[in-house]
């Protein structure tokens, strides 16, 4: 297990939703980089839908004896989208948002969420940690 | 677990706009044939004896032995502790600092500095000190007359090692792989260098070959008399002599950057790449290679029969020319890698083994900054590598026909023009994905 902060003051991330809402995502890193660490990394398994998703982007995924369906392949997101990805899994694992360095404990059954702001450009894989397997790849930009 | 290309990372690139793919291919295009039909008609780049000399001073430091001596002192120093973190430190890869260190900061940072600094891993390369150690234990080396007939290689061999341990093996990015990997690397160069003689790093430590393959473009030389010189880097790259393999490492390096580029695109993920096994990442890395092998041969070939020169040695004649080309690949390929996850390195580095309250510089608990290169900045690195590593490619390929006949019809080069623009188009074409 990657050992990482356990989540930002709720301060900060008022903070940084607040820069990614003005559109400057590429400047407001610097004061807070890795935007993305919303109270649901920190509460694990807990799915915590922290941001109220109105005008966001949901994302679902579903692993059943080893297949993956759903939301699969490469998913587009805009900068600054706000994204909640769902993910039901029939094993217990661990789902990882690779550079946004996002994780969830998933409960066999049970849906976990993450939601974040998608405020850094690239292509990131989400892949069950245990398992190895890529769920998805976002493409945010 | 890391499934993503070249070896580790946390992100790929965005696919370039396809505005800026198609600019770039035409202006690759428009650029080579202005090159071969009006630019020059005579060689025009000086040769090994050209070159601005530089102050007696350095080129005794240089030349003397203890600066050599003391940067490869250094960078054993380095390796060893790498390879302790590799065995002992953390076993996470995100937290371990070895597969960061291998796969980016030198792997992919040796291509800058030998462009900046000419061949460093010459100088630096930490196997040549052991192997003067080991020397004194074994004074014959039996093999050292075979090493010109070889030529490189042996070094293309490692290379393709390396190569599909960093694209294909699952567990790359795991610490144990790292270190069976560095340990077993040292101790299979370090046999053959006692039986062939310390020359055989020049021509069998891929690592090393691949800095003086790139210091090839870099603006510093040695004349024929030996005295290093500053110099056009253009002249540099044609004056070089036409070693044995020298082509099959070019190769190497093409067709492996290719296969990294094919195995982002969403055809390769969920067509003939989807098992994300060791078999599919196996044939990809071999069709790739011998994709590109093909066409250079065949380009070359054809171009050497339309001017009647002997086919044979046209492909190692034109090694040289394809380096810009490999060049650009690579610096479009690995850009954002060193200057986004590039920067772990420099985070780990301040806890190397991982123990609770160590933060020698400080940087520990920062965060990798992902937004520190815009993506747009990105696309027109990665766009202009690929064009000025063709035009550059296209003008040495260009002098080489002159130098060699210099009445040459410039309709000859024609085949290898067409393949030079087949890859730089494959190549954007990669960038673009699809």
């Amino acid at each position: 297990m990657p050992l990482r902060p356990a989540g930002l003051p709720a301060a900060l991330v008022g903070l940084t939703l607040t820069a990614a809402l003005t559109g400057c995502a590429g400047t407001d890193s610097a004061a807070s980089p890795s935007t993305a660490s919303t109270p649901s990394s920190a509460a694990g398994t807990a799915p915590a839908s922290a941001a109220p998703a109105t005008s966001g982007q949901r994302i679902e995924v579903t692993v059943a004896g080893g297949q993956v369906s759903g939301d699969t392949g490469r998913v587009p997101v805009p900068v600054g989208q706000q994204v909640t990805l769902a993910v039901t899994s029939d094993v217990a694992d661990e789902v990882h948002v690779h550079g946004y360095d996002l994780t969830a404990e998933l409960v066999p059954g049970e849906p976990a969420e993450l939601a974040f702001t998608a405020t850094i450009p690239g292509v990131f894989e989400v892949e069950l940690h245990d398992a190895g397997t890529v769920l998805l790849s976002l493409q945010v930009g | 677990m890391e499934a993503l290309a070249h070896g580790v990372g946390s992100r790929t690139d965005l696919p370039i706009p396809l505005g800026l793919a198609l600019y770039g291919a035409g202006a690759a295009i428009l650029l080579s044939f202005a090159v071969l039909l009006l630019f020059w008609r005579t060689p025009r780049l000086g040769g090994a004896d050209s070159g601005r000399p530089l102050p007696q001073a350095l080129q005794r430091a240089v030349d003397s032995g203890a600066v050599p001596t003391t940067l490869q002192a250094v960078a054993l120093a380095g390796a060893v502790l790498v390879t302790g973190v590799a065995v002992a430190g953390p076993a996470e890869p995100s937290r371990n600092l070895a597969p960061w260190v291998l796969y980016v900061t030198f792997w992919v940072g040796l291509v800058p500095a030998s462009l900046l600094l000419g061949p460093v891993w010459r100088a630096a390369n930490p196997l040549r000190l052991l192997h003067r150690g080991l020397r004194r234990l074994v004074p014959s080396a039996p093999g050292a007359g075979r090493l010109p007939a070889v030529g490189l290689w042996p070094a293309a061999a490692f290379l393709v090692v390396f190569l599909w341990l960093e694209l294909v093996h699952p567990g790359r990015a795991e610490p144990a792989t790292v270190a069976v990997f560095l340990i077993g690397y040292a101790a299979v160069q370090l046999a053959l260098a006692l039986r062939f003689g310390e020359q055989w790093f020049a021509h069998g430590d891929g690592f090393e070959v691949y800095s003086t393959l790139i210091a090839r473009l870099s603006p510093w030389g040695r004349r024929a008399d030996g005295r290093l010189v500053l110099r056009n880097p253009l002249a540099t790259a044609t004056a070089a002599p036409a070693v044995p393999g020298l082509a099959a490492v070019v190769v190497v390096l093409l067709g492996s950057t290719a296969f990294d580029g094919l195995s982002r695109t969403v055809f390769w993920q969920t067509g003939p790449g989807s098992a994300n096994d060791i078999l599919s990442g196996t044939l990809g890395l071999t069709v790739m290679i011998a994709l590109v092998a093909a066409l250079y041969v065949l380009g070359t070939r054809l171009s050497g029969r339309l001017a009647s020169q002997e086919a044979g040695v046209q492909p190692r004649r034109y090694a040289a020319t394809v380096i810009p080309i490999a060049l650009g690949y690579t610096v479009a390929h690995y850009f954002s890698l060193l200057m986004l996850d590039g920067q772990t390195t420099w985070i780990l580095a301040s806890n190397p083994f991982g123990v609770a309250g160590v933060d020698l510089f400080g940087t520990y608990d920062n965060r990798v900054d992902l937004a520190a290169v815009s993506s747009d900045v990105i696309a027109l690195v990665q766009v202009g590598a690929v064009v000025a590593g063709h035009v550059v490619g296209v003008t040495l390929a260009h002098e080489r026909a002159l130098l060699c006949a210099r009445r040459a019809r410039a309709s000859d080069q024609l085949p290898l023009v067409i393949v030079m623009v087949l890859f730089t188009v494959g190549g954007l074409g990669l960038l673009f994905g699809f």
